[in-house]
């Protein structure tokens, strides 16, 4: 428990700073696979859950590589997709742990859906209630320009994830460039696991 | 389980579209890293491509070659045949391929190619070696032997000075021309005292029977009866039969002397056509000039991507917080610190911890989230 302890604390002083500035729905994308997206996500929305004592939902957008989806083995059920088609509403297919604040929608079935400005608009309006707090683990932006956009533009905040030492400046440029297109992105760095040698990021660990 | 096969199929899809597009990125880092470094890399491909092309440039023009080209002929098919049964045939069998095996064997030796330094201008040289070995070894290499066709075939000798080629090839030409002769004459000579001891045990039949004619003759006047005159035919047809052995025997070993001594007066079996001659004008170094430019610029292109790698590899990276600042107006939110207990590279296990926390082990269930 102890050790569980110190991996939670370790996204305390992002779930802080998020806490801070009142931001109820954001977002984390990357330049390219293997900057540890969606760990600092899931981390963060535990963190955000244990400070803020009410709702996180935390959202598996990630098209490409639904790895948190997998992670909690709902490969099958209905999620995000569903909910942006309107086949099926957050309530119905959210899922938490028992006496847990954390809720987690998973992915969904992707052939039915894409991300849209439109329907995510809709899904943030309309199928959360304003208490809850959201977290979002997207695609890389570079490789899913379009699946991360949408969420940009509508999340009050997103953050391009980078691996210390790992990450070169000019793809994290082309990323900051392209989420910027619809909303001025923040930098988080990923500390949490060390960097492998001086790798290309894309050229580490394909899990995100 | 099939809609769940159905979706990881999908994530596979676009998975592979991830690698694909990564490994474009990839190229497109390895390209803008060459450009970067353009000035860099054109400077080192510049510099070993000059030294390449220098010493390609040198060895074409200060190498020289002589060579001579040989007609070998095949021995007439009646010369063969009137010996397919001696063991001197490798003598006569003069096909071009056989005597350029024949040189390139005798340029394998020691002692041969020694021979051969020992009549040219280089003896001082192998007199002066620290290593007599080595020195041979590096000499037999500029040789070169080869058959240019059924009947002809070349040899040549390359060095950095006009005179020693022409010296090395006529050298070379002319210790074999005295190895074979040598062993024409050993083989000759094994050959007649085989046929000489043949000739006397066929002489001494021959005298026996001459005798035992003659004695019959001697013992027994005329008319004889039939049954003499049988014995006598007998002893006449053996008698006969020795002197026409002694005949043939005879004719062998003139003609064992005589057919290698016949092919080597008339020059048939190895005719110089073109004789070696010094060299004014380089030549012959256009093969290892060609190869020295091909290795210099090789090098330069691989020596080129390996640093465009390396650079692409090594390019700068986001380090610190502080670096952040050169990605300004962005800023840093946070920084996820590196946490105790958590081995080191190993993001499976943070992560694993982490799903443990929120998702349990099958432990989540549906609720509302106002709930």
């Amino acid at each position: 428990m102890k050790a569980n302890g110190a991996v939670m604390h370790a996204f305390d002083g992002i779930a802080g700073r998020v806490d801070a500035l009142g931001l109820r729905t954001i977002g984390f994308t990357s330049a390219v696979l293997g900057e540890g997206v969606s760990t600092v996500a899931l981390g963060t929305a535990l963190a955000l859950a244990s400070l803020r004592q009410e709702s996180v939902l935390l959202i598996d957008g990630n098209w490409l590589q639904p790895s948190l989806t997998a992670d909690a083995h709902l490969e099958s059920a209905a999620g995000l997709a569903e909910c942006l088609t309107r086949s099926a509403t957050v309530d119905a297919v959210a899922q938490r742990r028992s006496g847990s604040p954390l809720h987690f929608l998973p992915i969904g079935d992707v052939a039915t859906a894409r991300p849209t400005l439109r329907t995510l608009s809709s899904f943030l309006a309309k199928g959360i209630p304003a208490s809850t707090t959201v977290v979002v683990d997207l695609p890389p932006a570079l490789v899913g320009e379009s699946l991360v956009l949408p969420w940009a533009a509508l999340l009050d905040q997103i953050f391009v994830v980078l691996r210390e030492a790992a990450t070169p400046f000019p793809l994290v440029r082309q990323t900051l460039a392209t989420v910027g297109l619809a909303a001025p992105a923040q930098v988080v760095i990923n500390r949490a696991i060390g960097a492998s040698a001086a790798l290309p990021a894309g050229m580490l660990a394909a899990r995100t | 389980m099939r809609e769940h096969s159905d979706r990881q199929s999908q994530w596979n899809d676009s998975y592979l579209v991830n690698e694909v597009w990564l490994a474009s990125q990839g190229v497109q880092q390895f390209l803008g890293t060459a450009r970067r470094y353009r000035w860099l890399l054109a400077t080192v491909c510049a510099l070993i491509w000059s030294a390449g092309l220098t010493a390609a440039y040198d060895e074409y023009a200060t190498t020289y070659e002589s060579h001579a080209t040989i007609w070998v002929l095949q021995a007439s098919a009646e010369m063969a045949a009137s010996i397919a049964d001696q063991p001197d045939i490798p003598l006569v069998n003069t096909a071009a391929s056989q005597q350029t095996e024949l040189l390139t064997q005798l340029l394998q030796t020691r002692s041969f190619v020694r021979d051969v330094v020992e009549r040219t201008s280089l003896r001082s040289d192998l007199a002066a070696a620290a290593d007599e070995r080595k020195f041979l070894d590096t000499t037999r290499k500029h040789f070169r032997v080869q058959t240019l066709g059924t009947n002809l075939m070349s040899v040549a000798f390359t060095a950095h000075d006009p005179t020693t080629p022409f010296e090395m090839v006529s050298a070379a030409l002319a210790v074999r021309e005295e190895r074979v002769a040598k062993a024409r004459v050993d083989s000759s000579s094994i050959l007649s005292t085989l046929y000489q001891r043949e000739f006397d045990v066929a002489q001494a039949q021959a005298r026996d029977a001459q005798q035992k004619f003659d004695a019959w003759v001697a013992g027994h006047e005329e008319p004889v009866s039939d049954i003499d005159e049988h014995e006598r035919a007998q002893l006449r047809l053996t008698l006969d039969l020795a002197q026409v052995r002694l005949n043939d025997l005879k004719g062998r070993m003139d003609r064992a002397v005589l057919a290698p001594t016949l092919l080597e007066v008339s020059g048939l079996e190895f005719q110089i056509v073109d004789q070696p001659r010094p060299e004014s004008v380089p030549s012959g170094g256009e093969r290892s000039a060609v190869m020295l430019a091909a290795v210099a610029l090789a090098s330069g292109l691989m020596l080129a991507a390996f640093l465009a790698i390396a650079g692409t590899l090594l390019a700068d990276r986001v380090g610190a917080p502080a670096d952040v600042r050169r990605l300004a107006p962005a800023k840093v939110f946070a920084a996820v610190p590196r946490i105790a207990g958590t081995k080191r590279h190993d993001e499976g296990d943070l992560r694993m911890r982490l799903a443990a926390i929120a998702f349990g082990d099958g432990q989540l269930g549906q609720k509302d989230i106002g709930a």
